[in-house]
């Protein structure tokens, strides 16, 4: 490398590390803090003295059923919506890139539910699912359906929570994409159009793989945002009947909001960590295998 | 565009569904916030003037501030959400545009003295000294990151990070449960407080954490983004000797516009919903508007038409946010096919 | 001027209006907090105008949502930050909260308007550990919302006594009361037996205690309710508990549909819309169904019933008595004030919280629509005339009469404050929604809650948590 490349190069720490200060100093405290606290017992209510204790935290947490509970019931809610909302997302944003009549009617509509705080879609979604006073039960009886328990039972409530989210942030991946899908060169299509290739063929054999690296990073934060769902089942469910429905953050709020356990709330959110970063280096390992075979 | 008019009906199709499916909870929004109480507590009514007698008292209620002070709320979360907004795209694409031109090598043994000096040296700080926590954390910040990047110009043994890296860790700080990084947010906030710089329930102090939030996103979507500019332009550009900063400015950003604007939505869906640490963070001057909506889930009942008004409230400032944006993005779109 | 004039014209008390800055707090802004409005937050609204005009200072109320009121206050007042002057919060967390708290000046502890506040929230709900560490500023207590047009209607009076062999009236016991919804379900009609709250986070296990009471508040062994007093063991997995949650559960099928669903707040419409015959509540549903219902004029109050048998934890055995024993349950046991001992304004903001309880503003606060102020003083039980605008002089007669009944009822009982409120109350919701749900049966739900309390009682410490029970139900300290 010669100097004046050298020098060239000094020019990205410039770029780069606004950016990595900003988040190092907000991230920086609170992993200090939790990781202190996770081996210590810390309670505010009643207060005690914090007081070392080791692994007894994690020990804690690791062996409790509920805690797994909860990350089967995150995980399953977010793998049924993601899914859902990537293939819907990506269909409705291949509908609106290619220009169907009425699209920028959609482009905004579509976009709504995003910008609605999940407290709001959660009480409207108690509104729209009330069993007595809501109007998709009414629905349901009007086509002579049996009245359905929706929240009050374990696999009604998990598939309306993944329906709900679905609803919210399917938006994400459809604003993404048709993003991603402006962005690829037109010169591409324009040749495989005057070899006269099939758009079915068009799409699994350029526009897919063009938009792989995207999908990986789309599918990869909607999923870790996904785990952390907390206000929807916190107001349709609150978790129940009995821990059914319950989901990782909304566990962890309990323990950390309600009852000011922060030790064990601190040891909660490492295994956590812990779980999705060995599930992050998978998917993303997986997910490189597939763009290289593509690429 | 020319296309197969069989999947051009079905595209027709899909939007038409997902339209209902989208807008449906949205017309019940609508109309509920000018249902009598009477209309609601006695089974589900779907038109005005035809199942029911609307009526404006919900929206009269709001705005006499009768639910909670609602202008206030709105106010701090525009400028909070564009401020946090702003920055973090920019900054961000400025990171994600260095993560996609140039090669970043960082040695893990580098990081993992950074990470138990840091750590280390603030519990050591914290228990043996009574430093106050901002300054503990300030002292092992001004140590710690400069000795880092010095070992990482040492030729240390072990395996070495490339930007694939960089990126993930950005991301990774988003993966943390949110309910001890809020409270410790809050205490690290006191702490400043207590020094004589006031964060909590600033607007400095709000913008900063959610700039940190919206980073994240940023960093990666844009670098995704990114990849897709072509490099002639800028080669272009730079045997003219532009510099780099003018380049990034006045080239490389105008050709990633559709991108930008899509970051710059995710990003501002997030801030502008984010609840937990505007729960923590704020008090009365800068409460945020889900603090707001929240509150109208009140231990007297579900008042449907009140929460129907203010979410409505809540979503109006981002319908129009939502109808520029995607103006901008149609126009994104012909800049983006005249290259 | 605007406002002084205001205030002179809302204050008819003479020399007011002259007697300007007394006490003087010119500069000082206090901030005062609680749920969002409108109940509770615009009667402190309405207060603060009072207290300006006389102490020219100024007050500055915040609302956060009632769910999150907790960890918001918690977090301020560990941390020390001086950030409320005031907080509205509600009895149950007085314990965790009063290591934080100022004590009451002992010049608000006396004199007429102190007397004037009913001794059960004076002498046991405002006070912790001997000490009295906030202001009650709303009376609440789990009442039976009944409906006149179907109490008196004799053709329903005729066709009762015909089926159940009594006379129709407000029901006494809880058998009774389930005569009346079995009597009352009329799904064909669009009618229901009654309303209760079933929901997990609807407040439901307020609704399982109003049961329970009249099982388990044994009057000769008092405060035992739930726990031992003697040993802190958990008393609610016994037999009084369970024939709770049995009724509990039972009444369920004279709810409206997806009854499971509902909480404290869906359950007020019901009734207020004429969907059910009567419903479980606090004060709010009377008053809706009076303001904005269409059973208008037809609102009845009654006290919770009662039973002539209360298990007896220490014989094991059910006791008998002659008469209905009533022990209606204070749930909740309403709004109440408290000055943070890190307040840099602690005079002025008991100054202010004087000013919200007095009997001038308090008495105008119960009577205004939508303040979620209920009454908790004599002279708010007394004063018939005030309610004109709300009630027809009949219903003002049985909604007051059933509240001040409750509140002299000499074996009342209060509701569960305990140091770690939330931790006891998680499990109990969990346990209970499943048996709700009909996943466990009723005796093993109350069995796991019964170990899981033991297990926290432990874990807290058996001492301190014993203490503050028995302090919590008026009873001295074991030697």
């Amino acid at each position: 490398m010669t100097a004046s490349a050298e020098r060239q190069d000094g020019i990205k720490h410039l770029f780069i590390w606004p950016a990595f200060l900003i988040v190092l100093v907000i991230s920086l405290f609170p992993l200090i803090y939790a990781l202190t606290v996770s081996f210590q017992t810390v309670r505010i209510v009643p207060p005690t003295p914090p007081r070392f204790v080791g692994l007894d935290n994690y020990a804690q947490i690791a062996s409790s059923a509920r805690f797994w509970g909860a990350i089967g019931t995150t995980a399953l809610i977010t793998f049924l919506s993601v899914a859902a909302q990537y293939v819907l997302g990506f269909l409705l944003a291949l509908a609106l890139h290619h220009n169907v009549p009425g699209a920028s009617l959609y482009r905004v509509t579509f976009l709504l539910p995003m910008f609605l705080a999940p407290v709001g879609v959660a009480l409207i979604a108690r509104m729209v699912f009330h069993p007595y006073l809501g109007p998709v039960n009414d629905a349901m009886a009007g086509l002579g359906f049996a009245y359905v328990p929706f929240l009050t039972e374990k696999w009604p409530a998990i598939m309306v929570l993944a329906v709900i989210d679905t609803w919210q942030w399917t938006p994400f991946v459809t604003l993404l994409m048709l993003a991603g899908l402006q962005g690829l060169p037109q010169e591409v299509f324009e040749a495989a159009r005057v070899d006269n290739i099939g758009a079915w063929r068009r799409f699994w054999g350029i526009t897919f793989p063009m938009l792989l690296p995207l999908s990986v990073a789309v599918i990869f934060i909607r999923l870790i945002e996904g785990f952390k769902i907390i206000d929807t089942v916190f107001v349709l469910t609150g978790g129940g009947p009995g821990t059914a429905t319950e989901t990782l953050t909304l566990f962890a709020y309990n323990e950390g909001f309600k009852k000011f356990n922060l030790g064990l709330t601190s040891a909660l959110s490492f295994l956590f960590l812990i779980v999705v970063i060995v599930f992050a280096t998978v998917y993303l390992a997986a997910a490189q295998r597939l763009t290289r075979r593509y690429a | 565009m020319i296309e197969n008019p069989g999947l051009r009906r079905i595209g027709l199709l899909l939007c038409l569904v997902w339209l209902f499916f989208a807008a449906f909870p949205l017309y019940w929004v609508l109309v509920t916030a000018f249902k009598p109480p009477l209309a609601v507590s006695q089974g589900p009514t779907y038109i005005p003037f035809v199942d029911f007698q609307p009526t404006m008292q919900a929206f009269r209620d709001a705005f006499a501030g009768l639910r909670g002070d609602f202008i206030g709320p709105i106010v701090s979360s525009i400028l909070v959400s564009v401020t946090a907004t702003v920055l973090s795209v920019f900054l961000g694409t400025m990171a994600a545009y260095a993560l996609v031109r140039f090669t970043f090598r960082i040695r893990l043994l580098a990081g993992v003295a950074f990470a138990v000096m840091s750590i280390g040296g603030f519990i050591l700080l914290d228990s043996l000294t009574g430093l106050r926590v901002p300054h503990a954390l300030l002292i092992v910040l001004f140590t710690a990151l400069p000795v880092a990047v010095w070992l990482n110009g040492r030729a240390l043994p072990g395996p070495i990070l490339g930007n694939d890296d960089v990126t993930f860790w950005f991301v990774s700080q988003r993966i943390f449960p949110p309910i001890v990084s809020a409270f410790a947010i809050y205490l690290l906030y006191a702490e400043m407080g207590k020094i004589g710089l006031p964060l909590l329930d600033t607007f400095g102090g709000m913008v900063i954490v959610y700039t940190a939030f919206g980073l994240p996103f940023a960093v990666w979507l844009m670098r995704d983004f990114l990849t897709t500019v072509p490099l002639e332009v800028e080669e272009a550009a730079m045997v003219d000797n532009i510099g780099r900063m003018r380049i990034f400015l006045q080239i490389v950003l105008p050709m990633a516009t559709p991108g930008l604007i899509a970051t710059s939505m995710i990003v501002l869906a997030f801030v502008w919903n984010e609840f937990l640490f505007a729960l923590l963070l704020t008090t009365g001057d800068w409460q945020t508007l889900p603090i707001l909506l929240a509150g109208q889930n009140s231990s007297r009942g579900d008042e449907w038409w009140a929460i129907s008004v203010a979410a409505l409230i809540s979503i109006g400032p981002m319908v129009v946010v939502a109808a520029i944006l995607g103006r901008m993005m149609r126009s994104g779109l012909l800049s983006g096919s005249i290259k | 001027m605007k406002k002084l004039l205001l205030t002179a014209a809302l204050l008819p008390i003479g020399g007011m209006a002259a007697a300007q800055c007394a006490p003087d707090f010119t500069g000082v802004t206090l901030n005062v907090s609680t749920q969002n409005g409108p109940a509770i937050a615009s009667a402190l609204s309405a207060a603060a105008e009072v207290w300006e005009a006389k102490t020219c200072g100024t007050v500055n109320v915040i609302e956060f949502p009632f769910g999150e009121l907790y960890p918001k206050f918690l977090t301020a007042m560990s941390q020390g930050t001086g950030d409320f002057d005031v907080i509205g919060f509600v009895p149950a967390w007085l314990p965790d909260f009063s290591p934080f708290l100022s004590t009451m000046p002992a010049a608000l502890q006396e004199g007429s308007n102190w007397d004037d506040i009913h001794p059960t929230y004076r002498e046991r709900l405002m006070v912790w550990d001997g000490e009295v560490k906030s202001a009650t500023m709303d009376g609440d207590m789990h009442m039976l919302n009944l409906r006149a047009d179907l109490l008196e209607n004799p053709d329903e009076q005729k066709a009762f006594e015909a089926k159940y062999g009594y006379p129709l009236a407000a029901p006494v016991t809880w058998a009774q009361y389930r005569d009346q919804a079995e009597f009352f379900n009329r799904p064909d009609q669009g009618m229901y037996g009654t309303a209760e709250a079933y929901r997990r986070g609807g407040q439901q296990f307020w609704y399982f205690f109003s049961h329970a009471a009249s099982y388990t508040n044994n009057p000769n062994n008092p405060g035992s309710m739930f726990f031992d007093p003697e040993t802190m063991d958990a008393q609610i997995n016994n037999p009084g508990w369970l024939r709770a949650l049995e009724e509990y559960k039972d009444v369920l099928q004279f709810n409206p549909p997806g009854a499971l669903n509902n909480g404290s707040g869906d359950v007020r419409p019901l009734y207020a819309g004429g969907t059910v015959a009567m419903n479980l509540d606090w004060a709010d549903s009377g008053v809706l169904g009076s303001t904005e219902g269409v059973i208008d004029g037809y609102v009845r109050t009654a006290m919770l019933p009662g039973s002539t048998e209360i298990w007896n934890h220490k014989s094991k055995a059910w006791d008998t008595f002659p008469e209905v024993i009533h022990s209606p349950f204070l749930a909740f046991g309403g709004w109440q004030l408290g000055v943070p001992a890190d307040s840099k304004n602690q005079e002025a903001a008991w100054d202010f919280v004087a000013t919200v309880i007095s009997p001038e503003v308090s008495g105008r606060a119960i009577v205004t629509a939508n303040s979620g102020v209920n009454p908790y003083r004599f002279s708010h039980y007394d004063n018939l005339d005030a309610w004109s605008s709300i009630f027809s002089a009949e219903e003002a007669a049985s909604y007051l009469g059933a509240q001040r009944a409750s509140l002299d009822a000499p074996n009342v009982a209060l509701d569960l404050r305990l140091p770690g409120f939330f931790s006891y109350t998680e499990v109990l919701e969990i346990e209970l929604s499943k048996a709700l749900a009909g996943e466990v049966e009723p005796q093993a739900a109350l069995d796991a809650i019964a170990a899981e309390w033991n297990r926290l009682t432990d874990e807290f410490g058996r001492d301190t948590q014993l203490a503050a029970y028995r302090a919590s139900v008026g009873l001295p300290p074991l030697k």
